[in-house]
């Protein structure tokens, strides 16, 4: 997600600013024109003021031109005159003025034209007067009349430079009426683009700055994994390389570095560096191995030695691959593990499982020495006893008869004691095939197997259906064989031998001898009402060799439930014994359900 | 076979035991020629004489120097001429190994070497008065191994 947002902003800030600028040469624009009406504008405001000052000079100098006149006519002085005289050139000085400045009405040139004429006719009105006067005998009437029509240009005059003067002001306030009515919307148009742009320059702002903020974590996320993986290169005991392959220009980890025993980054990076610290015998594979990084772009990882520049060996494994990053830059990057630990505790697992090996060879040739070569003299002395027994027994002593019989009775316990290691043992070592067997059929097979001791006893054996059951079908038989026997041996002379078998299926919390799990179990009790033991030695009596009773009172080697307890371990199961003197004790026995 | 008494051969490297069992045959009122061999190759070289009379029963001891019992067991079994010859192995151990092997290889019954002289004389002659042919034919693991 950060990665696609940083990759699109830049495209939007272009936009951005494209906008921007385009605005900002409007705005120019459209103030640059505005600016060109205003100073036009107030060119014209002045140029009005101009005319309407050169009418109201022209109107003066009419107005000298007549007084000067009218001081003349009254004291017949000649100097009363010289505004007369003077006129004539200011007039027109002034007219052609006005006549520029008006230029571009054409109103105010046909106006100016009508003003010329009334002029022109007040001027010869006044010549004319002046004419009449000089002639002796003017006739007054004459001179009247002509006063009367100059009086009337006069006042067409006075008229039509007033209506130039209100025209030229209706023509102002026209031509300010168009420059408000323009200047109305500029403020509003600059103000609304003005605010566009700050708002796209804001978001603009806005935008970058988030970029900032995801780069900025971004470059502390990197900081971190930086961090983390330098320690995690630490702590792995591993290093990494980089091979740029355009360049083939090489890159180092600190850790690499003190993996070969150097301080980081105490050589330049390369291979021929590198290749200094290989073991002379590897240097071949690994050489092999680079070529085929610049010629297949693969790395087949490689297990080699190198020697440390402490003189140590320790053995390196390489691992390597190509990575594209940002468009289409692609880097080889590669890991150094030091595997000298690995391989070390490897030779030694080995060494032990040989030995373990060798010890199992020695345990299975004392099995045969035990079953076969110990047998075998014990079997003789035996048949010779028997032999002897049978042929001489009359002629010996009584005290010899006696030895006989303590002979009998120790070559037996030791036939047994051999029979008992050697089942023990195979228990071990006998192939543990699983097989689905129904417990009864066992139990059958069992209870024949000890008809002959059941019989001497008297002893009743009950129990209640018992289930078809995963498991090693001839160690479960010998189990329960183990177990009944174990009852027949220790029963109560008082009463009749009782032996129950019961069977149900439980759930580990549910039972106290069984830790607090859901799993259920097959339950087995093997209850009898012998003559119990101390609860003190429950644990005891499943131990190799170990006995509660003398052998003079049972006869026992102290292997049987040794060899139930293995019997069930075999199958994963637990087994407990309770067990109260004189009462009777319980074997229970639970054999994982699932 | 047509005589009138049962041939019997026993391999066997023990001194003892050729002699317990000798002894057993002795005593027993059964008409029997028993033949004793110290070893397989003894063994082997009997049979395979053309002028040998075949055993009727062949006890084979499983350990042995130079050719134990099942290589003799093999070869018998492979050869057509001696593939008839009842065999009872006849030995120490009772190891299951030791019988699951001999069983498959054909022999005919185990046998563990009693500690009673007595003993050994009754299966003896219980071996020796078998009807084979029966006996053979409802031959399983069960009933392979020979138990008083």
């Amino acid at each position: 997600m950060k990665h696609i947002q940083l990759h699109k902003s830049p495209l939007f800030l272009k936009i951005i600013f494209v906008i921007s600028v385009a605005i900002i040469f409007f705005i120019g624009g459209i103030t640059f024109k505005h600016i060109t009406v205003l100073k036009k504008s107030s060119a014209y405001v002045s140029n009005s003021y101009e005319v309407n000052i050169e009418l109201e000079r022209l109107l003066s100098c009419i107005k000298d031109a007549e007084t000067g006149q009218r001081g003349y006519l009254l004291t017949r002085d000649k100097k009363f005159l010289r505004p007369y005289h003077n006129s004539g050139a200011l007039i027109k000085k002034s007219y052609q003025r006005i006549s520029e400045l008006t230029a571009n009405s054409r109103t105010q040139q046909s106006n100016l034209k009508k003003l010329q004429y009334h002029i022109n006719r007040r001027l010869n009105y006044l010549s004319k007067n002046l004419y009449l006067i000089e002639q002796k005998n003017y006739k007054i009437k004459t001179l009247d009349s002509n006063f009367v029509t100059g009086q009337k240009a006069m006042d067409s005059i006075r008229y039509r430079i007033q209506s130039m003067i209100i025209t030229q002001k209706i023509l102002l306030k026209n031509r300010q009426k168009d420059y408000e009515s323009t200047m109305n919307y500029t403020p509003l148009l600059i103000y609304l683009t003005l605010i566009i742009t700050l708002i796209l320059i804001t978001i603009a702002f806005v935008k970058m700055n988030r970029d900032l903020i995801l780069l900025k974590n971004t470059i502390d996320t990197l900081t971190i994994a930086i961090e983390a993986n330098k320690l995690s290169e630490i702590v792995g005991n591993f290093g990494s390389w980089q091979l740029d392959i355009e360049t083939f220009k090489y890159s180092f980890s600190d850790n690499e570095y003190r993996l070969l025993g150097c301080e980081p980054q105490s050589f330049e990076a390369s291979k021929e560096e590198y290749f200094k610290f290989i073991h002379p015998d590897d240097l071949e594979s690994v050489k092999e191995s680079v070529k085929n990084v610049s010629i297949n772009n693969a790395f087949i990882p490689i297990t080699y030695r190198i020697i440390r520049k402490d003189g140590e060996v320790r053995y390196f494994k390489d691992k390597g691959q190509i990575v594209s990053f940002s468009s289409d830059k692609k880097t080889f990057i590669g890991t150094t593990r030091d595997i000298t630990s690995e391989i070390n505790d490897r030779i030694t697992t080995e060494e032990r499982n040989r030995e373990l090996e060798s010890n199992n060879k020695e345990l299975s040739a004392f099995n045969y020495i035990a079953s076969h070569d110990l047998q075998e003299p014990l079997r003789k002395i035996e048949t010779f006893i028997s032999r002897l027994v049978s042929k001489d027994y009359d002629n010996l002593s009584s005290s010899g008869q006696q030895y006989i019989s303590s002979i009998q009775k120790s070559t037996n316990r030791m036939r047994v004691l051999i029979e008992d290691l050697l089942q023990f043992s195979r228990t071990n070592k006998m192939e543990k095939t699983f097989e689905e067997v129904d417990l009864n059929t066992l139990l059958e097979n069992a209870k024949q197997e000890l008809a002959q001791i059941i019989e001497d006893k008297k002893a009743k054996i009950e129990n209640s259906a018992l289930p078809i059951l995963k498991v090693i079908p001839f160690q479960m038989q010998q189990l329960l064989i183990n177990l009944i026997g174990n009852s027949l041996k220790y029963s109560s002379q008082d009463r009749t031998p009782i032996i129950k078998i019961d069977y149900s299926k439980v759930i580990a919390n549910e039972e106290e001898l069984l830790p607090e799990t859901h799993h259920k179990y097959h339950r087995i009790i093997i209850k009898d009402n012998g003559i119990g033991f101390d609860q003190e030695y429950a644990k005891n009596i499943f131990v190799l060799f170990n006995r509660l009773h003398n052998k003079n009172e049972y006869q026992g080697t102290g292997i049987g439930l040794a060899i139930c307890k293995k019997i069930v371990e075999n199958h994963k199961g637990f087994i407990f014994a309770k067990g109260i003197v004189d009462k009777g004790s319980d074997f229970i026995i639970y054999l994982p359900a699932e | 076979m047509t005589t009138d008494y049962i041939n019997i051969c026993l391999a066997d490297d023990d001194e003892d035991d050729r002699l317990f069992f000798t002894d057993a045959f002795d005593e027993l009122k059964i008409n029997t020629k028993v033949t004793t061999f110290n070893d397989g190759v003894e063994l082997m070289d009997y049979l395979n004489d053309e002028d040998s009379v075949l055993p009727n029963v062949l006890f084979l001891d499983l350990n042995m120097p130079k050719k134990n019992g099942v290589e003799c067991l093999l070869e018998i079994k492979k050869n057509e001429k001696l593939n008839d010859i009842a065999i009872a192995i006849y030995s120490t151990s009772s190891s299951e190994e030791h019988i699951e092997e001999t069983f498959i290889n054909g022999a005919n019954i185990y046998i563990k070497k009693p500690n009673d002289f007595e003993n050994l004389k009754k299966i003896l002659s219980e071996v020796v008065t078998i009807n084979w042919q029966y006996h053979t034919s409802g031959l399983n693991k069960e009933n392979f191994l020979m138990r008083m």
